[in-house]
């Protein structure tokens, strides 16, 4: 069950936590070989306690959160964050697992490649919100990036 | 025979309060919202408090209702903002000349005390309450917080701990303002020595920041326990949202910090009142600063996170897609969450403490700015190639990355314990972590109010206006503090109320920004006041257009429902379509309304 969590996309996204936890290791390391202030046991073992202990917390912690949220991608369906209380919502494709939020769209979803088909819409979607003043501060922007937005068709996924 | 009195009164009394606790714990269903919901509610449901609201300021008083008491907690974090901000107004015409000019010095130093303790108990930690009690539950598909009235307790501990904290300030006979600095530092703060800090005001404030961090300490238990046990059916940990993260992880931060405070300050009180001795003796001075520092970091993070989380939440929503790696935000989160207490002692690199222990905190300060960087480029990548739209809450998410790269990589070389001694009390550490609290923290909390402003107004503001109080903010910000770095690096220490005259023309270059960010606030409260009254109103739930990308989220849907479910006094019907009886008579079909 452990190995089925922790695969391989649920093992990088850990690795943000990975590296703060390698450079307390690293200055473990370093201050055993390179100790300019002398050992005292007192002293010395807050010295390594200090990193010691912040080491193993985060690293208990980021197990946890790690089985919990690959878990309940194993377990539940899995919307995309804040959107799973919405009427009619539809969870996201499982392609496979853990890539599903990185990568996978669903119809509706915030892919850039559909964004030629979505510009003529937001045009006349934005005439209509007149009585929003925000709303519509976007278009001029959408335009631009019209043709960056193209040139990322080839590289997005097409998940739908 | 006196004794034997006592003692049957004490029986009597202890009898009587026994009685009254079986009463309450009888009577009360302590997770309902009407008064007296034993066998109020029929068919064991629990019942709504927008049906049973009073009007006016009664309302007010007794809400248990999550969004009511999240606008509570804004209006009174707003308010705080504004006398903090004045305070510092204050101070900063005084600084425009070397000398003592406008006001003493020991008023100056009164006003410094209460601008940080304002700013960061009464305004910081309030306004991310007003977002976490408004938007937590709707997010996460809960009916109300998991314990309503301990949430209404939380916030109405907080006005008279204001009235505490600013005790010094009112014509009250013999009660002078505390001058100790937020940091509290003994022996002042004891009121050792020949200076006036063994005043009734610092014991004052001393117990309303207390009684601030009772509130804390409750709210954040409330929401561990919401979002523990309240989600909804299909709100899992994989699918929350990256604010009710924030929240969650802040929550338990303020759990382990808060109660750290209030027993070092209780300690405090001891020494100052009934002859402890706690921090008068050897080594007292430095346990106090390890206390309040083992508080006083995870603070930090305690005020920033939430706003990062705000962040994290509105910039893909302008940005047409989604937020860049996700689960890095959030387990980066969780990393400075636990590292936050592993780092305390990097604002007492020159105490003389042994060298051995302050490389350690060096280690663990370098090894917590990655989880922050990582957050900063996730930001960034977010809006890389999007759709951006530069409306008001994007501009101030866009200026919130800004500025905290600044504020983050000049604490990055303050937790270098050699430029660190260079720098320590100087105007660059002041100018550091107001890049964070100012140009991050409060620019997050107005993306917040301006991304929210049609969900809790009804309303529109007036674009105009927020675009005007974003620019004067972002540039009042970046010259006010760009000049405090400046001045650090020219050696000014922090905390004087004079100056040598070398300093002059930097702390005048200050004294302007501050003033351009007193304008941009001042059109702030203007739009915010007469939007609320005036704006035009929102017609659907969907007023940054959101369905088109995909974005669209749970707090927004719920707006909508009530929208299209409204009844007379904007409060909710478990059930639309069940006849109901209004003022106007019999009406079908109550969704028409």
């Amino acid at each position: 069950m452990a190995n089925k969590i922790f695969d391989r996309d649920t093992l990088l996204d850990l690795t943000v936590n990975v590296v703060p936890l390698f450079i307390m290791a690293f200055f473990v390391v370093a201050f055993a070989v390179f100790s300019p202030f002398g050992i005292d046991p007192l002293a010395s073992s807050i010295q390594f306690g200090l990193l010691a202990v912040p080491f193993v917390l985060l690293a208990i912690l980021t197990y946890f959160a790690g089985k919990a949220v690959a878990g309940a991608e194993l377990r539940g369906e899995v919307y995309l964050p804040g959107q799973a209380g919405v009427r009619g919502a539809e969870p996201l494709e499982e392609t496979e697992h853990g890539e599903a939020e990185l990568d996978a769209g669903t119809s509706t979803a915030a892919v850039e490649g559909e964004a030629d088909e979505r510009d003529a819409a937001d045009e006349s979607a934005a005439s209509e919100e007149e009585t929003t003043d925000e709303a519509d501060a976007g278009d001029t922007n959408a335009d631009d990036d019209a043709e960056t937005e193209a040139a990322d068709d080839a590289t997005d996924d097409e998940a739908n | 025979m006196e004794v034997n009195g006592q003692l049957a009164l004490t029986v009597l009394m202890g009898l009587f309060l026994v009685a009254v606790a079986a009463w309450l714990a009888r009577v009360e269903n302590w997770r309902s919202y009407t008064p007296v919901a034993g066998g109020g509610a029929f068919g064991q449901k629990e019942s709504y408090g927008s049906e049973e609201k009073p009007s006016g300021v009664i309302r007010w008083l007794t809400t248990v209702d999550h969004k009511d008491i999240g606008i509570l907690y804004g209006a009174y974090g707003l308010t705080a903002f504004a006398v903090g901000g004045l305070m510092v107004v204050v101070m900063r015409i005084e600084l425009i000349d070397p000398g003592m000019s406008l006001i003493s010095n020991t008023f100056y130093n009164s006003l410094m005390t209460s601008h940080g303790i304002t700013m960061l108990f009464l305004f910081g930690t309030p306004i991310i309450a007003a977002f976490a009690n408004y938007l937590v539950p709707l997010l996460i598909g809960a009916d109300d917080m998991a314990f309503p009235r301990i949430n209404a307790i939380a916030f109405w501990l907080l006005p008279p701990a204001a009235l505490l904290i600013w005790a010094g300030f009112f014509p009250l006979p013999n009660v002078i303002p505390a001058q100790t600095a937020w940091t509290m530092y003994t022996p002042l703060s004891a009121g050792a020595g020949a200076g006036n800090q063994a005043n009734a005001g610092v014991d004052l404030m001393l117990l309303g920041l207390h009684l601030s961090g009772v509130s804390a300490t409750m709210g954040s238990i409330n929401f561990i326990a919401t979002i523990f046990t309240e989600r909804g059916d299909d709100v899992s940990w994989a699918n929350l949202d990256i604010f009710s993260w924030t929240i969650l992880t802040q929550s338990g931060l303020i759990l382990f910090a808060f109660p750290l405070l209030g027993s070092a300050m209780v300690m405090l009180l001891f020494d100052r009142n009934f002859g402890t001795t706690f921090f008068a003796g050897e080594g007292g001075a430095i346990l106090w600063q390890h206390l309040f520092w083992f508080f006083g970091h995870p603070e930090v993070y305690i005020l920033v996170l939430p706003p990062m989380g705000i962040v994290s939440y509105v910039i893909p929503r302008f940005s047409g897609r989604r937020l860049f790696g996700f689960k890095f935000v959030v387990y980066s989160t969780l990393a400075i969450g636990v590292l936050s207490f592993g780092v305390w002692a990097h604002h007492m690199f020159a105490t003389g403490m042994d060298p051995r222990l302050r490389a350690s905190f060096m280690a663990v300060s370098l090894a917590i700015a990655i989880p922050s960087a990582v957050k900063t480029f996730n930001w960034i990548t977010t809006m890389w190639n999007g759709r951006v739209r530069l409306t008001t809450p994007m501009l101030f998410c866009v200026g919130f990355v800004s500025n905290f790269i600044i504020g983050g990589v000049t604490g990055v070389f303050l937790a270098s314990i050699p430029i660190d001694l260079v720098l320590h009390d100087t105007y660059y550490v002041v100018g550091h972590f107001h890049y964070i609290v100012m140009g991050a923290i409060a620019f997050a909390g107005f993306a917040g109010l301006y991304y929210w402003f049609p969900l809790y107004t009804g309303r529109m503001y007036q674009k105009t206006l927020g675009k005007a109080h974003f620019w004067l903010s972002m540039i009042g910000t970046n010259v006010t503090f760009f000049a405090m770095i400046l001045l650090g690096y020219g050696g000014m220490p922090r905390r004087y109320a004079t100056f040598l005259p070398q300093f002059a023309t930097l702390h005048q270059v200050a004294t302007v920004g501050a003033l351009l960010l007193l304008i941009g606030q001042i059109i702030f409260v203007w739009n915010f006041v007469q939007s609320w009254l005036e704006g035009p109103e929102v017609e659907d739930g969907d007023p940054w257009n959101l369905r088109d990308s995909g974005l669209y989220t749970a707090e927004w849907d719920w707006y909508d429902k009530k929208l299209e479910t409204a009844i007379a006094d904007g409060g909710e019907t478990d059930d639309a379509a069940e006849p109901m009886l209004t003022d106007g008579g019999d009406v079908d079909d109550a969704a028409d309304e």
